[in-house]
């Protein structure tokens, strides 16, 4: 049985508002596995129907192979949650929130407690146990909401845009912890409009638009879809109209764009593109600062789909 | 798990310092104050010694009825002692009222007459006590009258004019009017301010519950959604949390009850039992109202505590914590108003407890307020039950 | 001008409370200024009476009544024990008079008969149960000696009727008067929670303000920003004063055209200084958004309460005025209860007033005194 989430034809409704359409999608044993999509693509939603805490017209989920309901508490146990908002208790610190939390799964103290300070150490809070939410930065705080959410070890764990807002070093220590998770053997579902993040962490990706899949696979497979291969940008000064229509006719090149003192060229096929270009540019006698070429991102697989970036 | 959740929903709730404020020291804080200002009303209400001045000429030395009437309306050692009484001329007269040293002076020419600044009740006694002394001496100049007459027409030569009218006036003075107080000892109306405070805190303490809860609930908190997916029963959760915030509406009931009695000295009657009775009944309404506002508004806390303030303000204001007079007119004109208001029937309650001998006032106000809470479950349990939103 | 205008967007935030404190202001203006009989001539004040006659009203008995009903207020209650009992225990009435079955025949057979009063006993009711005390003890007295009814009441009548002539000194308009200082104590509670409650608001979001929005005043200084907040805060604090004023215009009418007036204005306005440079004390003090409701609560029924402005001063026990005498609020009070008593207005007379003016902005230099000490302490940490 390696398939955790089984999910067909899922439809969620909001008033006038179709947030989900027809879904389908699975979730993989011990893969980390990334829904990407923009603000209001249905992914928090997605999440709160398979928790079973939004009802929806249509459609059937499954965990661990079992029908998910309100009352599914032996499937509950093994689910962590980790919100898009900083969900702890204001009144409580540290570690009275990891124990609130924890102690809603975990009965023994002697574990609860062991539990709890494994999962400090994983996101790195061991020395702010005392301190009450007011006092953490945002990025100490998304740590324990993560901290809040895993605590109780759980087999299947979501993270709903964790790293909204939050600082490089708080970052880091998040994609970290969560590799670690997976690596102890938990399946992660991983959302968030961070492509970057997804390039890192993620084992396949789901890339989701107006409650649609729109694309699944794994980043290099999704990477195909896009018509691009290779962007060379060059950083050069007055670039003269008839050198552009020039390079437009060279092999391969999909679109040449210059704005300002920055030249972009996408092309279809990604060979010795970089050197093509670097000798025409001497020929001609162009003088350029910088030049250097990319892969393209899933940010120009989402833009080659839907038209639109995923960024707003 | 029960324990576990109420253990820390009660000490969120005791580290939440706006609550306790509000909560806990706002209602001693009210109370300190209404004691410091209404504690001397009731006796600023009883008759004062009136400060008056009667001018001294020859009209009022020859008068034996007047000076003797006033002397002992202001012999200090009268129990009914009514003046204070300056013997003066009337120029000083005249400068004793200007500078509001007397309320009037009075001055016998042919009849008595009144020099007053303005109208008001100790001005009304001065001219009323002037008049009857004036009632008085015309009674006794008739009745002797009478006696002599009847004396001369029995043939009696010798009379004793002045026996006579000593008599007359004797028996008019020993006359007693035959009165009987029968109103009820406990008659002090400010005790209603404090009553309707310990209203307003009752209801106030519905706050309590609702923020607890509140952090329960998937629809309403983030907080909520956690725990909503945990494997724990939401009946369970919601049960636990609500009694944290009613064990802490409880204890802060608890110490107001402490403050007003032993230190503000409320009189709150001699049942105890049922005061505390009413005190926890009170608060469960409140908790309850707290539940419903909770659980059926859908907005963010600091709206749903300002919807409970305001309701709670309401009713406390319509049972007379702003004017005791607004609970009366209330109850007077449009009853209905007060038998639907928590706040007054806790109040109600608690001056039939004081006021009343008999025990059906009270029980009907405590009858209403479980009545009342029995809705409030009622409108929450059918938002309560849901388990799954249509949005969260 | 953006100083100012982002002032009035934090105005605008606060809003509600603002006009709730002045709907608390109309609400008691009106409520407690209903009374309204204009005495220069001499008005007897009448007791809240209410008789229930379990006898028959004719003869002695309907006399007895008459007299009652002639001296007092009859109020009009249910005649329901319960009723009854609320009404005496809330002073809807003084004195309740039963006049028992047979009362007629009983007096008349000289059985002097017992009536059973309630009272209340306040002065009202003192008073009551002094005429009723005087009624019956006339009427025993000639009870003795007049055996035939008719002119029996005659008599009683007779000897009641004598008047006593009153003479008024005051020509002042008390009545209205009254309701003007009635007005300006209650203001004492709406001028300074509303100062507080905004300033502190204004204050508190500034603070924020600065740090996020440092771009929109970083072409002016630090000194001048304050200035301008500063008066800004004073700006508000006037217009206030002057919505005030003009409210009361409305609600009192006439008299607040007078010198009167005038005088309550000027005190009114000299203590709205104040309760801005309170306002700023607290301000600099308390930083909490969330703290502000319940400090501008505490700091402004609080005054309220021990300097009469709810309760009247002559009310309220002596200990209590000692301590009011630490508030600034206390001098303002006491000066709209002297405005209300000035007979004549020359230098004399207006002397106090001008003292207690005095004190409360001495009051007011305190308070800058300290908001300075303490913004100074501020800086340097």
């Amino acid at each position: 049985m390696d398939k955790i989430i089984q999910i067909k034809n899922l439809t969620k409704q909001y008033k006038d508002l179709k947030a989900i359409d027809n879904l389908t999608m699975e979730v993989r044993k011990e893969e980390i596995l990334g829904l990407l999509g923009p603000n209001g693509s249905g992914k928090s939603t997605t999440i709160n129907c398979i928790l079973s805490l939004l009802n929806f017209e249509q459609g059937e989920i499954k965990i661990f192979g079992k029908e998910m309901k309100p009352d599914s508490y032996d499937i509950k146990a093994k689910i962590g949650m980790v919100f898009q908002e900083v969900a702890v208790l204001e009144e409580l610190t540290v570690q009275e929130n990891m124990d609130y939390f924890c102690g809603l799964y975990i009965k023994d103290k002697k574990t609860r407690q062991q539990y709890i300070n494994e999962a400090i150490e994983l996101v790195g809070l061991e020395e702010f146990r005392k301190f009450y939410p007011k006092q953490l930065s945002g990025g100490l705080l998304r740590r324990l909401n993560i901290a809040c959410g895993i605590a109780h070890k759980p087999e299947l764990i979501f993270l709903d845009e964790p790293t909204v807002a939050v600082d490089p070093q708080s970052r880091n220590h998040i994609l970290d912890g969560i590799q670690k998770l997976r690596d102890r053997g938990a399946t992660i579902v991983y959302t968030t409009h961070y492509m970057e993040e997804v390039e890192i962490i993620c084992d396949r990706v789901i890339i989701l638009d107006k409650g649609k899949v729109l694309a699944s696979g794994t980043t290099d497979e999704l990477k195909e879809l896009a018509k691009i291969e290779e962007k060379i940008t060059v950083e050069v000064n007055n670039l003269q109209p008839q050198y552009l229509e020039k390079i437009k006719k060279f092999e391969s090149v999909d679109k040449v764009e210059y704005h300002g003192n920055i030249l972009l060229i996408t092309y279809q096929k990604g060979k010795n593109n970089m050197l093509d270009l670097m000798d025409y540019l001497k020929k001609e006698n162009i003088k350029y600062n910088k030049i250097y070429s990319e892969r393209p991102t899933l940010n120009d697989v989402f833009l080659e789909l839907t038209g639109k970036e995923l960024r707003d | 798990m029960f324990i576990h959740n109420f253990k820390y929903t009660l000490k969120a709730l005791f580290r939440n310092k706006m609550l306790i404020f509000w909560t806990y020291l706002f209602p001693i804080i009210l109370g300190t104050f209404f004691n410091l200002a209404f504690s001397n009303i009731e006796n600023s209400e009883k008759l004062e010694i009136i400060k008056i001045a009667i001018v001294e000429n020859d009209k009022l030395k020859s008068n034996t009825i007047f000076q003797e009437a006033f002397e002992t309306l202001s012999d200090e050692e009268n129990e009914d002692r009514l003046f204070s009484t300056q013997y003066v001329s009337e120029e000083e007269a005249k400068q004793l009222l200007q500078n509001n040293e007397i309320i009037g002076y009075m001055i016998l020419e042919e009849e008595p007459k009144i020099i007053i600044q303005s109208s008001g009740i100790n001005e009304t006694i001065l001219k009323y006590v002037t008049e009857e002394i004036m009632q008085n001496t015309k009674m006794i100049n008739e009745l002797a009258e009478n006696e002599i007459q009847a004396e001369i027409a029995i043939g009696n030569i010798s009379i004793d004019y002045h026996k006579i009218y000593q008599n007359v006036r004797e028996t008019i003075q020993q006359e007693e009017a035959n009165i009987k107080n029968i109103a009820k000892s406990n008659l002090s109306y400010t005790m209603i301010e404090f009553y309707t405070l310990i209203a307003m805190s009752c209801l106030y303490g519905g706050i309590l519950g609702m923020v607890a809860i509140n952090q329960k609930l998937a629809n309403m908190s983030d907080n909520g959604k956690r725990v909503s997916i945990a494997p724990t029963k939401k009946g369970k959760v919601v049960l636990s949390s609500l009694l944290a915030g009613y064990i802490a509406q409880i204890i802060g009931l608890a110490i107001l009850f402490a403050y007003t009695i032993l230190v503000l000295k409320v009189d709150f009657g001699t049942n105890l039992p049922l005061i505390l009775l009413l005190g926890i009944v009170g608060s469960l309404a409140g908790l309850t109202m707290g539940l419903a506002i909770g659980t059926v508004v859908k907005a963010n806390e600091g709206l749903k505590t300002g919807i409970l303030i305001s309701v709670t303000m309401l009713g406390s204001f319509l049972s007379g914590m702003m004017g005791i007079t607004m609970k009366y007119i209330i109850d007077k004109n449009l009853p209905i108003l007060n038998q639907i208001n928590p706040a007054n029937m806790i109040t109600d309650g608690f001056y039939a407890l004081y006021y009343y001998d008999t025990l059906d006032r009270f029980y009907f106000n405590l009858v209403s307020l479980l009545l009342f809470s029995g809705i409030m479950l009622i409108i929450s349990y059918t938002s309560l039950r849901r388990q799954k939103y249509d949005s969260i | 001008m953006t100083v100012f205008r982002a002032f009035l967007r934090v105005l605008n935030k606060g809003k509600a409370t603002i006009i709730l404190y002045t709907i608390i202001l109309i609400f008691f203006g009106i409520f407690n200024m209903q009374t309204s009989e204009n005495s220069t001539n001499f008005v007897a004040s009448k007791p809240d009476i209410l008789i229930i006659n379990q006898d028959k009203e004719e003869g002695i008995t309907k006399n007895l009544m008459d007299y009652l009903k002639e001296n007092s207020q009859i109020v009009e209650i249910k005649e329901e024990e319960q009723a009854i009992d609320d009404a005496l225990f809330y002073r809807d009435v003084n004195y309740i008079v039963y006049i028992p079955k047979n009362y007629r025949q009983d007096f008349l057979a000289g059985k002097n008969p017992e009536i059973q009063i309630k009272s209340t006993g306040d002065y009202q009711a003192s008073f009551a149960q002094m005429m009723l005390e005087r009624y019956i003890k006339v009427a025993n007295s000639y009870q003795n000696n007049i055996k035939e009814e008719t002119q029996l009441i005659q008599k009683i009548n007779e000897t009641l009727a004598k008047q006593t002539e009153v003479e008024i000194t005051s020509q002042l308009d008390t009545d209205h008067l009254s309701k003007a200082t009635f007005y300006y104590n209650f203001a004492n509670y709406s001028l300074l929670a509303g100062c507080v409650f905004v300033i502190c608001l204004v204050l508190a979001s500034f603070k924020d303000y600065k740090i996020t929005k440092r771009t929109m005043v970083s072409s002016m200084s630090y000194q001048e920003f304050n200035r301008k907040l500063l008066l800004s805060n004073c700006l508000f604090a006037v217009v206030l004063w002057i919505f005030y004023g003009l409210l009361s215009l409305v609600l009192i009418g006439e008299v607040m055209f007078s010198i009167h007036g005038l005088i309550y204005l000027v005190n009114s306005f000299v203590f709205t200084l104040c309760a801005v440079t309170i306002a700023f004390l607290i301000g600099n003090l308390i930083q909490n958004k969330n703290a502000i409701n319940g400090i501008v609560n505490v700091v402004a029924l609080g005054s309220c309460f021990l300097c009469g402005a709810f309760v009247p001063m002559d009310w309220l026990p002596d200990y209590v005025l000692k301590i009011a005498h630490i508030l600034p609020s206390y001098y303002y009070i006491k000066n709209n209860e002297w405005i209300k008593e000035l007979e004549t207005i020359n230098y004399e007379t207006l002397k106090p007033i001008f003292q207690n003016l005095i004190i409360i902005l001495l009051f007011a230099s305190l308070f800058v005194f300290m908001t300075n000490m303490i913004s100074k302490r501020k800086q340097k940490t």
